[in-house]
């Protein structure tokens, strides 16, 4: 953050979490106009407070202490906010300011996470620039007829989950082609941006002030660079990943016969239960597929340890993630670095800090 | 070469004293309707003589709203040359999509009086 | 050929005049001319000796033949001093004299590399090359008798040239590569007259003034300066002040450029930062695909070489290029905003909370590069909050544009008929008249609700035709079925409907769907329908939430079952009563004993 935070964002903060985690919107868009009218800043409401109040939500989720639709509804409640003070703002942000240049802010295709993306766009035309934001799940095809309709100088692409990086790849690719670079950003891209990196973005920023600044200093125009993939990620030549995506639904079923016989209990679990076992190792396969993608094992053990503490804060035993791991490997074991990324995540599992062990669990 | 898969829509016809027999076998949807509504049309043609077509839905595995209009559209073809329609063995899911769209009565209606031509009469 | 030399034949080239008489006359102007002379020259027999310019150490080792050789060779002493050259040399060298210093004849290249192979610090076989005058040359030594140096030039100009022309070509067919890769790459006709006007100055000019076909009286101008930034103005230029550019514009054939007196240009026509004065310039039209797509302007200041004649053709080369993709961008321009103006009228409308009811839409288009496809929704409101609002949601049989087009003309007819449209029966009965077409029996589905709040609540009067029934999520988180049915629209001469009356507490949802959710394929296991049981069971899990939240988890929720699978349509309507403000969400919803994953982390 390259601001200090307003005096009194704390308070705020605690205010509008309230208001969002009640579901209501009314005190909720009540604070945060009663903020703005005692004169704080908006970008520090939109990124000091309304982000501050998602981060506690996801948060607040992981740890089970809400629901989802309760998570829904903040996120509909914290749109809403974003509506109102946008409403509220004075037209084209002042005389003395010349607009700066046109910018497309898009979601990775089927990424659904729209607030960050929603907070960038509003902080970058609150900084005058002139943005078009074309939302979640903004479909490649229509990411780039846009760019070829408009005179964008810059693509903002915001992604929150990993398993969308092979997605966002293409999207970033293909806006490069068009000859439009691409600042990515989003918790996809990784702590630390490298997955923006790997996958050739022309910058990476880690949160909406970073973007507004990087995108002063990106200079336009661009050179058109057509590529493929292989360019940018030459280990993808091993096929291991275009293996594992390709195969995930066999691979998903083999490891659910393979831990129902390891825990035979699991057969007496009614379908519904049955499916989110399938739906965990859905993921599982989804995180491996994507680390085999930018060949990092840390995506997939992060994962990982991430999946054992929501299931423990559920009080559902996490140790049947390294079983999963262990049955995976039967089936990728003409694989060397699916097999080397299974190795990584059961130590990764293993080393985790221990937690009360919630509830017995029979199974040997 | 020789692996090409199956057809996505089978239809196998069979003639019966005064009936048209047609099995359809697979899926009846976007892509196959018209394969079902010309095979009866050119049959009907071909078969003055036969009072009745029956389709034999044993083997459906698949339909949707645009297969449903291929029977609507072929129900309305034997209608309009005077022959009767039978939908034979439906499946449950043809079963539901015909009273959830109110159609099951009206395909499997027996002709009555002043019936005969009820698509040419639209415009 | 250094190595056959006839070393019995040394003597006789010892007694060799000087073979500078008969062609010292000669210019070095044409080499080549007189290099075919003296090959052509008759074979001659060497002067005696005995000249004033005879060097005591006469004795050269070679033989007669080369003095006619068609390559120029020199011998020299040890200690620099030219000792012999042939005929082909003198040519070279017109002045030169046996004794004269090598330093002072031959270029420096070659007596330098005399000087290494006198002193035996040469590398390797001690070739050298180099021009003399303006033709280029191989210099092979060999050694001859006391020290001496015999040089073998061979002319190798030509092949020089070739390679030189080679390597240009390919630059330049590289480049137009490049600019074909670079142009062809967008469809965006800004992007691609400043792509233009940037590899302009990159590859052939200083300064390129990109000028667009004319709208109304002006014209579009990209201007690019070498390593400054491309700008972009739109202005009432007079282009007839620049000769030749109303000409290029038209699509008449380029003005040579030597034509072009710079000093006539308009101030216009030159970058801000271009430091001037012009001292070349090309006009050049930018031929598009049967019209003119613009043309380009070409600037160099007179500090720099003129345009030559090579590259004024090669900048035509380039504006061939770059104006056919100009061309295809302005038809993709033109065809985009055609498709666009058509197809916002078939565009899902943005829905909002009306007369105190809460409505929320999503759609999904089957195709992902098309935006409309065969499943609709509308929300016509009353036209006061005691009048009923008229909800619509649809789906005609098929996918894509052919599906679109006919839910335009139901979402019209409907729109005619909203004055009738409290009774749904006659509603869906005129309907059907307008659709039914004895050339097809394509047919839609959809479902009418009447919506209306009363107090804190909202009744809903909901028909469908031929539909799946409309859900209702209770506040308890139970789902109900709603007690509707109906025939379908289109293709059936009569319709019938039964209509349910239902009413939402606050905080109630009532959700219409299409299809597309309930048959979405895919899931964890790969080949599975997202089906009516799983739908219900994550409704549950909505009691409480806000509209747009509510369609947001369905549409997500079929979204991921479906995964990078192909699905159907998917359109939903969430109608809600809105939540007292002193509610707090409904909670204990979670999933008992399971888990998933947060949505998108």
């Amino acid at each position: 953050m390259s601001a200090p935070p307003a005096v009194g964002t704390d308070a705020l903060v605690d205010e509008l979490w309230q208001a969002v985690a009640d579901g209501d919107e009314y005190t909720a868009v009540d604070v945060v106009r009663r903020a703005r009218a005692d004169g704080a800043d908006e970008e520090t409401l939109l990124l000091d407070v309304i982000a501050a109040v998602q981060d506690r939500v996801g948060s607040e989720w992981a740890a089970d202490r809400l629901t989802v639709a309760q998570e829904h509804a903040a996120t509909a409640i914290s749109e809403r906010v974003i509506t109102a003070l946008v409403h509220d703002r004075p037209p084209a942000g002042g005389p003395d300011r010349a607009p700066k240049g046109r910018v497309t802010v898009s979601c990775v295709d089927g990424e659904w996470h729209a607030l960050p993306a929603r907070l960038v766009a509003e902080v970058l035309r609150l900084r005058g620039w002139r943005v078009d934001f074309l939302g979640a799940q903004t479909p490649t095809p229509h990411l780039v007829s846009h760019l070829h309709s408009t005179s964008s100088e810059a693509v903002l692409l915001s992604g929150s989950l990993p398993t969308h990086l092979p997605t966002a790849h293409a999207a970033i690719t293909a806006c490069q082609a068009v000859g439009v670079p691409v600042m990515a950003g989003g918790r996809a891209f990784g702590p630390d941006g490298r997955y923006a990196r790997a996958l050739g973005a022309d910058r990476w920023a880690p949160d909406a002030r970073a973007a507004a600044a990087q995108l002063e200093e990106l200079s336009f125009p661009h050179r058109s660079v057509p590529r493929q993939v292989m360019d940018d990620l030459p280990h993808l030549t091993d096929q291991e990943y275009t293996f594992v995506a390709q195969s995930r639904s066999r691979l998903v079923r083999q490891a659910l016969t393979g831990l129902e016989n390891r825990f035979p209990a699991l057969r007496a679990y009614g379908d519904a239960q049955r499916e989110r076992t399938a739906e965990d190792l859905a993921h599982i396969v989804d995180f491996l597929a994507t680390a085999l993608y930018v060949d990092d094992s840390a995506l997939f053990t992060t994962f990982l340890c991430w999946t054992a503490d929501v299931l423990e804060a559920r009080r559902v035993p996490a140790h049947p993630v390294a079983t999963a791991l262990a049955v995976l490997g039967e089936s990728l074991r003409d694989f060397p670095r699916a097999l080397g990324l299974l190795a990584d995540g059961t130590a990764a599992l293993a080393d985790r800090p221990l937690r009360p062990a919630p509830g017995p669990d029979t199974e040997a | 070469m020789t692996d090409l898969p199956p057809p996505a829509l089978r239809l196998t016809v069979t003639h019966g004293a005064l009936e048209l027999t047609v099995d359809v076998a697979g899926d009846l949807d976007l892509d196959t309707h018209d394969h079902l509504v010309e095979t009866v049309t050119e049959q009907l043609a071909r078969h003055p003589e036969a009072r009745g077509v029956r389709l034999d839905f044993t083997e459906l595995s698949w339909i949707d709203s645009v297969g449903l209009s291929a029977l609507l559209m072929v129900h309305r073809r034997t209608r309009a040359a005077g022959r009767a329609l039978y939908l034979d063995n439906r499946s449950a899911l043809l079963e539901r999509l015909l009273r959830q769209t109110g159609t099951l009565g009206h395909l499997t209606a027996r002709p009555g009086r002043g019936e005969g031509a009820t698509g040419a009469n639209a415009t | 050929m250094t190595a056959r030399f006839p070393h019995n034949h040394r003597k006789r080239l010892a007694s060799c005049g000087s073979m500078r008489d008969c062609c010292r006359k000669t210019s070095v102007v044409r080499c080549r001319e007189v290099v075919g002379r003296v090959r052509g020259a008759s074979p001659r027999v060497f002067g005696t000796s005995g000249s004033p310019v005879d060097p005591p150490s006469a004795a050269v080792s070679v033989g007669a033949a080369w003095a006619h050789a068609p390559y120029p060779v020199i011998v020299a002493d040890r200690d620099g001093a030219l000792v012999e050259l042939n005929d082909a040399a003198q040519v070279l060298w017109t002045d030169a004299a046996r004794g004269d210093r090598l330093d002072d004849t031959v270029p420096t290249w070659l007596a330098d590399a005399h000087g290494r192979f006198a002193d035996g610090t040469r590398e390797g076989t001690g070739l050298a090359s180099g021009a003399v005058a303006d033709r280029f040359f191989e210099a092979h030594p060999t050694p001859a008798d006391d020290g001496d140096v015999v040089w073998w030039l061979v002319d190798d100009t030509d092949r020089r040239l070739a390679e030189a022309a080679l390597t240009g070509a390919r630059q330049r067919t590289a480049l137009l590569a490049d600019v074909s890769s670079q142009l062809l790459s967008t469809l965006n006709v800004t992007r691609c007259m400043e792509a233009t006007a940037r590899m302009a100055t990159d590859h052939l000019a200083e300064a390129a003034l990109l000028v667009a076909p004319p709208q109304g009286r002006r014209h579009q101008l990209t201007y690019a300066y070498r390593g400054g930034p491309v700008t972009r103005v739109t202005a009432p230029v007079d282009v007839h002040a620049v000769p030749g550019l109303a000409e290029a514009l038209q699509g008449f054939p380029p003005v040579p450029a030597r034509w072009i007196n710079p000093a006539d240009l308009p101030g216009w026509v030159q970058p801000a930062d271009f430091a001037g004065p012009v001292g070349s310039v090309i006009v050049t039209p930018l031929p598009g695909h049967g019209v003119p797509a613009g043309a380009l302007i070409l600037l160099r200041s007179s500090g720099e070489q003129a345009f030559s004649g090579d590259e004024e053709l090669f900048a035509r080369l380039f504006a061939a290029r770059a104006g056919a993709a100009l061309s295809a961008a302005r038809l993709y321009t033109e065809q985009a905003s055609i498709t666009a103006t058509l197809m916002r009228e078939l565009l899902p409308p943005r829905l909002e909370s009306v007369h105190g009811v809460e409505y929320a839409g999503a759609y999904r288009p089957a195709r992902d590069n098309e935006r409309i496809g065969g499943d609709f929704y509308d929300v016509h409101p009353g036209t006061d909050p005691g009048e009923e609002t008229l909800v619509v949601l649809g789906d005609v049989a098929g996918k894509g544009l052919d599906a679109a087009v006919l839910t335009g003309k139901i979402r019209n007819t409907l729109h005619a008929l909203l004055p009738l449209a409290t009774d749904h029966e006659r509603t869906l009965t005129l309907l059907n008249s307008a659709l039914l077409s004895s050339h097809h029996t394509r047919f839609a589905t959809l479902v009418l609700a009447s919506v209306r709040r009363r107090g804190s609540k909202v009744e809903l009067r909901l028909t469908s035709a031929g539909h799946l029934a409309p859900l209702i999520v209770r506040g308890d988180g139970s789902v109900e079925e709603t007690a509707t049915r109906g025939s379908l629209i289109g293709a059936l001469p009569k319709v019938t409907s039964a209509t349910a009356n239902v009413t939402l507490r606050p905080g109630e949802t009532c959700l219409l769907y299409t299809d597309g959710v309930t048959e979405a394929r895919g899931g964890p296991l790969g080949d599975e329908l997202f089906g009516d049981d799983r739908l219900k069971r994550v409704l549950a899990e909505c009691a409480g939430m806000p509209a747009e939240a509510v369609v947001e988890r369905i549409q997500m929720l079929a979204a991921q079952w479906v995964g990078s699978g192909s699905h159907d349509d998917v359109a939903t309507v969430a109608i809600s009563a809105p939540r007292a403000a002193d509610l707090t969400v409904a909670g204990g919803q979670g999933r008992a004993g399971g888990t998933t994953y947060r949505r998108n982390g």
